[in-house]
């Protein structure tokens, strides 16, 4: 399966933090028979596994998480209009005349309702609607949209993937599951025998909500060593993100007060050794990813983190470039192949 | 080289270690610590920890029995400290940054740093817009830190990234100053929390030169990250398991010239100071009570902290597990988070007294 | 149950000072179950077990927290007046000129500072007066460190309805207490652990040490909700008297999906009144439970409630009712 493939497959599986399990089955049948085992956790972290089939080898945990942010169904009008209550940061500039998927007991598509400029009141184009105002129409009548959907019933933006120019891409939930696409990827395409340890990838729950998942997902596997990988800002003009984090920059390397400085080091010198693009970011206050909590898992798992850049992130346009999801993934061959981090972080 | 007192704390003053660099704190600690404890190991999150035995325990019987591991008690101070992490180093060689841990915009401008690790650093000071180039709107207002930057006196970028580069940490400058009537008055960077850590190093000697019947396991542990909140005291705890633990802190004290006396967190000079509730944690008073207490039968000064607010490791530490006791003992420190803490030499001596007291009254607590 | 709940409500048991009240829950379960237990950080563990074969019994948790907020003395100054620091989220406009009760029976007014503005009501513009004509006499009644609440009351409304407080999270501890004794009469095969967890008020915390001692296969918790039902209340679809509310999500927690589907289809099937809850603020144990080791299922069953943090909670016993037929139900599913 080339990545691509991957990278257009995963967004389109439901995942709205909490309701990762609904699309477990699909995610098995896509790339399960490339691991050795494949099962779910209580918090709906799903982890695919692949052994090195070497006697005491490391345990390596790649993290990446797989939930998305979305909404959830808090009312549903006599007439069938939907009210809903964000799931995660979701920018309410960008619901207005949005597409969206109800996940009751069948999809049900519909729009977020807009005001036409010509009903709009003087100012009102200034103002923000909160999610509380907005409501989406599903154009089937309040008794039967009961019988399918009820309150609690996630909602997800519609799966939309466009090719660009210079094989950008853009799609919704990349963050992260771009991320996850490329770790995938790279583990599946390296042979066994080529693995330093034995390696877990978790596609982590609950990220969005406040790295629910990954705590008691890192808890559960307690490896010997992890690396996070998750989405990074992209250079815009209308940021103040330096320049040098853009597109096509390769992966992201953040050196952070929580991060594990030598495992850090070592994947740093692993990118100049294998010509790997990449960059370095700093977060002195910590991440905001899983690696925060990750770190300080148990009695501590020394753990790494890198990004992808993108653009628009938390967007149904979400925009990023397959050179840089070719760069994770190399990144990530590189960090679960590499004899010299198994050495020094294995038991 | 040992030191001992004022001169321990003015060394680990002097140490770099911001939160997530405290390498070099940790090996300073290391060489004080030599030969007075039975067990001394670096855990999986950078954490020292040294563990002092308990008397006439039989180690073997233990380790097959886990019913018959002996208690153990954490003792815990952390070793890092607030600081900067440079974020970018711009084509002119001006090294924009971050800070580590919080740190009030108001007490940077002007103030010498130093960026590195700690194998090598460069000096810098923290520069922003001259008073006469700033606009009336900026004027008056504390410079945000994002319109700051540290100069290290580089021709350009690439000169500036052979001495730092995205990634580098940073602290203050600040040299070590005792002064106020006796000298008794200690002025200096990171007197958070290297009291503690101090006062760890003296207590294992206390105990090395004398000796009391104790049935618990003491283990004292060197914590990182507790000032950017992603405790490594947690690690600490979550490895050791103790049931019971004393988080040495330092508190801010607020008993300075306009603050109502009801308002007054802590006072220096009274003695350690000892948390009934902060925001992280409330705390059990059968331990406050026999903190009190002992403190009381001992005639050594304590006080009780009259406010309710910050947070440090106890919160963390004590649920961990199933559940770890915590007692929170504070050096209470002026101007905390800046460059010039000033804290109180007679309060280091009053909580290592008391401290040490409780470890041998414990068989009242327990 | 109303015996049950007056009793519960008639001691002062702020977060961290949960004694008073986890001695009255340890009289009311310990004749219901097999052992009784405390945990390092107080909360109170009872053990009942079931029926079913060696190795195939699940081990159930059903938790409820004990703690209420309060104030904790900081301060006593020469007039005797005291200061206080807020112990949980405190309704400040509510509070104001309240009776406060402190564990060794002394009262007390908690006042604003004379002329302090609605908006400025916090807890440094308030203080109690206990009557003591100086510090001298205020310190031979309280010291600093003490605790006192809201006086504790509940009266009988309308129909099934009751106000008074501190219902929350009482009345989870009550529904606890006849889930237990109904369990004694009819067994169900699991292993069932009644948690009454310390310190929900001040951030979900004890709930997290005693899930991580019990290791549960699954959890429900229960314990207050909101309501879009009083006037001006912002909508939410959840109201007294509607019925045993099954919570999807709130600001700390997404439920288990087969937990809360689980309860649904059993609220259907046994005719039991329910409503789905979806709380935007607030958090329960539930988030503390879910996060605990490699992870536990678990969801929660809410007692809607108006006028939360009052001194007049008010909820209807009939979905109190509904709550505990629907865990007992919940307990005899597989």
């Amino acid at each position: 399966m080339e990545l691509k493939e991957l990278m257009m497959a995963l967004p389109a599986l439901m995942s709205v933090s909490g309701y990762e399990k609904a699309s477990d089955k699909e995610l098995y049948e896509l790339v399960g028979e490339h691991f050795d085992e494949c099962f779910t956790d209580a918090l709906n972290n799903h982890f695919f596994v692949k052994r090195s089939g070497k006697e005491n080898a490391p345990k390596i945990l790649i993290d990446t998480h797989y939930d998305e942010i979305g909404m959830i169904v808090t009312r549903i009008s006599d007439d069938g209009f939907v009210s809903v209550a964000p799931i995660g940061g979701v920018d309410t500039r960008i619901l207005q005349a949005g597409e969206v998927i109800i996940y009751g007991k069948e999809k049900v598509y519909g729009v977020i309702g807009s005001t036409p400029p010509h009903l709009a009141q003087p100012g009102d184009a200034d103002k923000l609607k909160s999610m509380e105002e907005l409501y989406i129409d599903t154009g089937i009548p309040g008794d039967e949209l009961c019988e399918i959907v009820r309150l609690g019933s996630p909602v997800g933006f519609k799966p939309v993937y466009t090719e660009l120019l210079n094989d950008r891409i853009c799609g919704k939930s990349f963050d992260d599951k771009a991320c996850a696409a490329s770790v995938l990827y790279a583990v599946m395409n390296t042979p066994r025998e080529e693995l330093a340890g034995d390696v877990c990838v978790m596609l982590s729950s609950q990220e969005e909500v406040g790295l629910r998942g990954a705590r008691v997902g890192g808890f559960g596997i307690y490896p010997d060593y992890a690396l996070v990988l998750d989405v990074t800002f992209a250079y815009t003009p209308d940021t103040e993100i330096r320049k040098d984090v853009c597109l096509e920059s390769g992966v992201c390397i953040t050196l952070s007060p929580i991060t594990d400085r030598r495992l850090t080091r070592m994947a740093i010198d692993m990118c100049r050794e294998k010509e790997i693009k990449y960059t370095l970011e700093a977060a002195p206050k910590g991440t905001g990813t899983n690696a925060n909590v990750m770190g300080i898992t148990r009695e501590g798992i020394p753990t790494a983190l890198a990004s992808m850049p993108i653009k628009s992130m938390h967007s149904p346009s979400e925009l990023l470039s397959m050179a840089d999801a070719q760069s994770l993934a190399d990144f990530t061959v590189g960090f679960i192949t590499s004899t010299e981090i198994a050495e020094v972080f294995g038991k | 080289m040992m030191y001992n007192g004022k001169e321990l704390i003015k060394e680990l003053s002097l140490a770099f270690g911001p939160s997530g660099c405290e390498d070099g704190v940790r090996e300073l600690i290391k060489s004080q610590i030599d030969g007075v404890c039975d067990e001394m190991y670096c855990d999986r999150a950078g954490n020292l920890i040294a563990v002092v035995h308990g008397q006439g325990i039989d180690y073997d019987l233990a380790v097959n029995s886990p019913d018959r591991r002996p208690d153990r008690v954490m003792i815990c101070a952390h070793m890092d400290e607030v600081g900067f992490m440079i974020t970018d180093v711009t084509d002119a060689g001006y090294l924009k940054f971050g800070t580590v841990g919080g740190i009030d915009p108001r007490v940077l401008c002007g103030r010498p740093v130093c960026v590195g690790d700690e194998n090598s650093r460069v000096s810098g000071v923290i520069a922003s817009k001259a008073i006469h180039l700033q606009s009336r709107e900026e004027r008056g207002k504390s410079t945000p830190i994002n319109k700051m930057y540290i100069d290290i006196g580089a021709k350009d970028g690439e000169d500036a990234r052979k001495y730092a580069d995205i990634g580098s940490f940073g602290t203050f400058v600040s040299d070590f100053v005792s002064f106020g009537k006796d000298g008794k008055y200690m002025k200096g960077k990171a007197l958070d929390d290297r009291c503690g850590c101090a006062l760890m190093i003296e207590l294992m000697r206390a105990i090395k030169d004398k000796p009391f019947d104790r049935s618990f396991d003491l283990y004292f542990a060197f914590t990182r990250c507790e000032e950017i909140g992603v405790s490594g005291a947690t690690v600490a705890a979550n490895s050791i398991q103790p049931s019971t633990a004393i988080i040495l802190e330092s508190t801010a004290v607020a008993d300075i010239a306009g603050v109502d006396k009801s308002r007054r967190v802590a006072e220096l000079g009274e003695g350690g100071a000892i948390s009934l509730a902060d925001r992280s944690t409330i705390y059990d008073m059968a331990i406050v009570n026999f903190a009190l207490g002992v403190a009381e039968k001992y005639g050594i000064k304590c006080q009780v902290k009259k406010y309710v607010s910050g947070g440090n490791d106890a919160g963390n530490v004590q649920r961990c597990g199933v559940g770890v006791t915590p007692l929170a003992l504070s050096m209470p420190t002026r101007y905390l988070h800046s460059a010039s803490n000033v804290s109180c030499y007679d309060d280091y001596v009053a909580m290592r007294e008391l401290v040490e007291a409780m470890l041998r009254d414990w068989r009242f607590y327990k | 149950m109303l015996n049950t709940i007056k009793t519960l409500t008639a001691v002062r048991a702020i977060s961290g000072r949960e004694k008073a009240v986890s001695d009255k829950l340890l009289k009311l379960i310990a004749p219901h179950v097999d052992n009784v237990r405390s945990d390092a950080m107080g909360s109170l563990i009872a053990f009942k077990k079931g029926t079913g074969k060696d190795g195939e019994r699940k081990s159930r948790m059903l938790c409820a927290h004990m703690d209420e907020i309060g104030f904790l003395v900081t301060f006593i100054d020469d007039n005797g007046y005291l200061r206080i620091a807020p112990i949980g989220g405190i309704n400040f406009v509510a509070a104001t000129y309240s009776l406060v009760e402190f564990a060794n029976g002394t009262k007390g007014i908690l006042v604003p500072e004379s002329g302090t503005a609605p908006a400025d009501l916090r807890a440094e513009k308030f203080y109690i007066d206990i009557g003591a004509k100086d510090k001298k006499e205020a310190e031979k009644k309280v010291k600093i460190g003490d605790y006192c609440a809201v006086e504790g009351r509940v009266e009988r409304l309308a129909g099934k309805r009751i106000a008074g407080r501190p219902l929350d999270d009482r009345i989870g501890c009550a529904m606890l207490i006849k889930i237990a004794e109904a369990l004694k009469e009819a067994p169900c095969e699991d292993d069932v652990y009644f948690v009454f967890s310390v310190q929900e008020e001040v951030g979900i915390r004890g709930a997290r040490t005693a899930a991580y001692g019990i290791d549960p296969d699954s959890a429900l918790c229960f314990d207050i909700t909101g309501t879009g039902d009083a006037i001006g209340s912002k909508p939410m679809a959840c109201s007294v008297g509607g019925g045993a509310a099954i919570k999807i999500k709130d600001a700390s927690v997404i439920c288990d999906v087969e937990i809360t589907e689980q309860l649904i289809s059993l609220a259907k099937e046994k005719g039991i009144k329910y409503q789905c809850e979806i709380l935007l603020h607030g958090g329960t144990d539930t988030a503390s439970i879910q996060a605990s080791r490699a992870g536990v299922r678990a969801g929660a069953i809410s007692v809607p409630t108006r006028y939360i943090h009052s001194g007049f909670e008010m909820l209807d016993l009939n979905d109190v009712q509904a709550g505990i037929s629907l865990t007992l139900a919940w307990l005899g599913a597989k």
